[in-house]
């Protein structure tokens, strides 16, 4: 099925064309990028149908069978995963049309976009170790370039850390995947599990260290967090909406749910130490949060917060576990890329994002104001929210699991969270301020945030028995398939 | 197995330059000895004794062949990971030129603003 390579492939082509003709024509070579996006979110929806029909797509890159070939494949996890991605991007490019008109050289802003998107999109269809590396580096390299893009010297310096870190990180995964090798002649993953039966414990183990340490510095858990905050909240807000809502998630979250629950099987006890890198996070994100005067390093800090429930729902396992992992995920994915962009647009008017300096937006930007809060309300779990629900199906898993003293502290977190953001709010939206004349901010900043904004309010309609379906059967991906099951047919 | 050894060696005194350095051309230069210590790890494995370079010379049995030639594999493998390495020390390259535009210095202490 050529549906499955589609996204790479458009959103390489849009990278090169850009490129190579219009990057001299900024509004150009915006409207490509978002019809390109936009095409490639057409793909992915077309393909959910085979997707389903046949519960996983195996792609032979050439024609070549497992052990020889690069295999690509997309089950119900990935294609869940595939989707929320396709879906955001192009609304992220759409505010990009207006934000990016006070950068100079937005012709190449639409290039990095493009190449960050397609190695989104390449990890989440790869069943190759290798590949899984290339398409990481492309999408953390375009990253590192879309840090700096502002040249301003903080961001300057916010890009020298996280490349240093980010590089660290993928070359103690590229070790990883070299111990792989040396020790099965394989890079493909469902030859490695078939394999990997008979291989030495104490091997694995080592292996499996190496892979959580790398894919915990990608996805900021505790102590690899340090270079997130600064990296989030510097970056032009598009970026920050791709890092915080996407990129940290896929190229963590994603790999590391992978290794936990479907390749290396037959270690549960690690998921203790993804629980426990989890709850530290969660707890020490939300309490950084408490004290910054700057917008979008809240949100940043939040962000570590959030991420925390995800890898505790992933490490208490079961069927809630897994559900609230996968739906924190979507949700969260979908309030951050939309506080982002709305401190994008109050940067837009205002100039700034420092908390002391923003006054009284209820009166001057209502919509932003409206979204804002719904975003907000989500993220601290507060119903009918996005993250409420997820947020009250991790408790369960919790208590179901017997971990009593998890499920208070969620609840605590939780607080917390909705302790920083009513300061917010507080603070920026609802003050008096009569000084400056500041009009709502237009259209193509708008819109992108009203559609996730009112995604976020309709999210309980994800428990619909007709859409339950469809994240049941990524969960049943979760807690039942194994790689070596392909290679067994 | 000393090959390992000293693949370690360079590996440490890698990360040492970027940890501990703090000069940023210094810490480039780290990370690329870190770079070239892990694509020797991965040649390392595909090593054989006596090994001959993987291609079919008009005239050689196959058999022959299999069992003398190194594995083609990591070397394909190194050069893609040679031209990662090579785009992330360009990029570092490039933002250390305009970090010095800026502050004059390549110096770490004097270039810290963020709190981290």
């Amino acid at each position: 099925m050529n549906l499955i390579i589609s996204p790479v492939i458009l959103y390489l082509l849009s990278a090169f064309l850009i490129a190579l003709l219009w990057k001299e024509y900024e509004k150009l070579s915006g409207i490509a990028c978002l019809s390109f996006s936009i095409l490639s979110l057409i793909s992915v929806i077309l393909l959910g149908k085979y997707v389903f029909l046949n519960e996983r797509i195996v792609y032979y890159v050439g024609g070549w069978e497992i052990p020889i070939g690069i295999t690509l494949m997309v089950d119900a996890l990935s294609y869940i995963f595939l989707f929320v991605l396709n879906f955001i991007l192009p609304l992220i490019c759409w505010f990009s049309l207006s934000y990016m008109e006070k950068y100079t050289k937005a012709g190449y802003f639409y290039v990095l976009f493009s190449l960050i998107s397609a190695g989104l999109n390449g990890i989440l269809i790869s069943m190759d170790f290798f590949n899984i590396y290339v398409f990481l580096e492309i999408s953390s390299i375009a990253s590192y370039i879309l840090v700096a893009f502002g040249l301003r010297t903080e961001e300057l310096e916010a890009s020298l850390k996280y490349t240093i870190l980010g590089f660290i990180g993928s070359t103690i995964i590229l070790i990883a995947i070299g111990l792989i090798f040396g020790k099965t002649g394989t890079l493909n993953i469902a030859d490695f599990t078939y394999i990997a039966k008979n291989i030495n414990e104490i091997q694995l183990w080592f292996i499996i260290g190496f892979f959580i340490s790398g894919f915990a510095l990608k996805t900021a858990l505790f102590p690899f967090h340090f270079w997130l905050p600064d990296a989030h909240s510097l970056a032009p807000s598009p970026v920050s909406a791709i890092l915080s809502g996407l990129f940290i998630k896929v190229t963590g979250f994603y790999l590391l749910l992978r290794i936990i629950t479907n390749i290396f099987t037959m270690f549960p006890e690690s998921k203790i130490i993804i629980l426990g890198l989890g709850l530290i996070s969660m707890i020490f994100g939300s309490l950084m949060a408490l004290d910054q005067t700057d917008i979008k390093r809240t949100y940043a800090y939040s962000s570590i917060s959030q991420i925390g429930y995800c890898a505790l729902a992933l490490g208490i396992g079961g069927y809630y576990g897994y559900l609230g992992a996968i739906l924190h995920f979507i949700f969260h994915s979908f309030s951050k890329s939309l506080l982002f962009l709305n401190s994008g647009a109050i940067e837009y008017r205002y100039k700034t994002t420092k908390i002391d300096e923003l006054k009284g937006l209820q009166d001057k930007m209502p919509y932003t104001t409206m979204t804002a809060s719904s975003g907000m309300l989500s993220i601290s779990g507060v119903p009918p929210f996005g993250c409420f629900w997820s947020k009250i199906i991790i408790i369960i898993s919790a208590i179901k699991a017997h971990y009593f003293g998890i499920a208070f502290i969620c609840v605590v977190v939780s607080i917390i969270t909705l302790g920083y953001f009513l300061k917010l709010q507080r603070n920026i939206f609802y003050s008096k301020d009569e000084f400056k004349t500041i009009n709502e901010v237009n259209y193509n900043l708008l819109m992108p945030m009203i559609i996730l904004s009112i995604l976020i309010s309709l999210s309980g309609l994800i428990f619909l028995p007709n859409l339950k379906i469809y994240i049941d059967k990524a969960v049943n991906v979760m807690e039942n398939f194994k790689y070596a099951q392909i290679m067994e047919k | 197995m000393i090959i390992f050894i000293a693949i370690a060696i360079m590996f440490f005194v890698g990360i040492y330059g970027m940890m501990v350095k703090k000069n940023i051309i210094k810490m480039i230069i780290g990370l690329n000895i870190v770079g070239y210590a892990v694509n020797l790890f991965f040649i390392a494995l595909g090593y054989k004794e006596d090994g001959i370079a993987p291609i079919i010379i008009p005239g050689m049995e196959i058999k022959e062949f299999v069992e003398k030639s190194v594995n083609p594999l990591p070397q394909a493998l190194v050069l893609t990971s040679i031209v990662i390495d090579l785009s992330v020390i360009c990029f570092l390259a490039a933002l250390s030129i305009r970090i010095y535009e800026k502050y004059g210095s390549f110096d770490l202490e004097k270039i810290r603003r963020l709190k981290g």
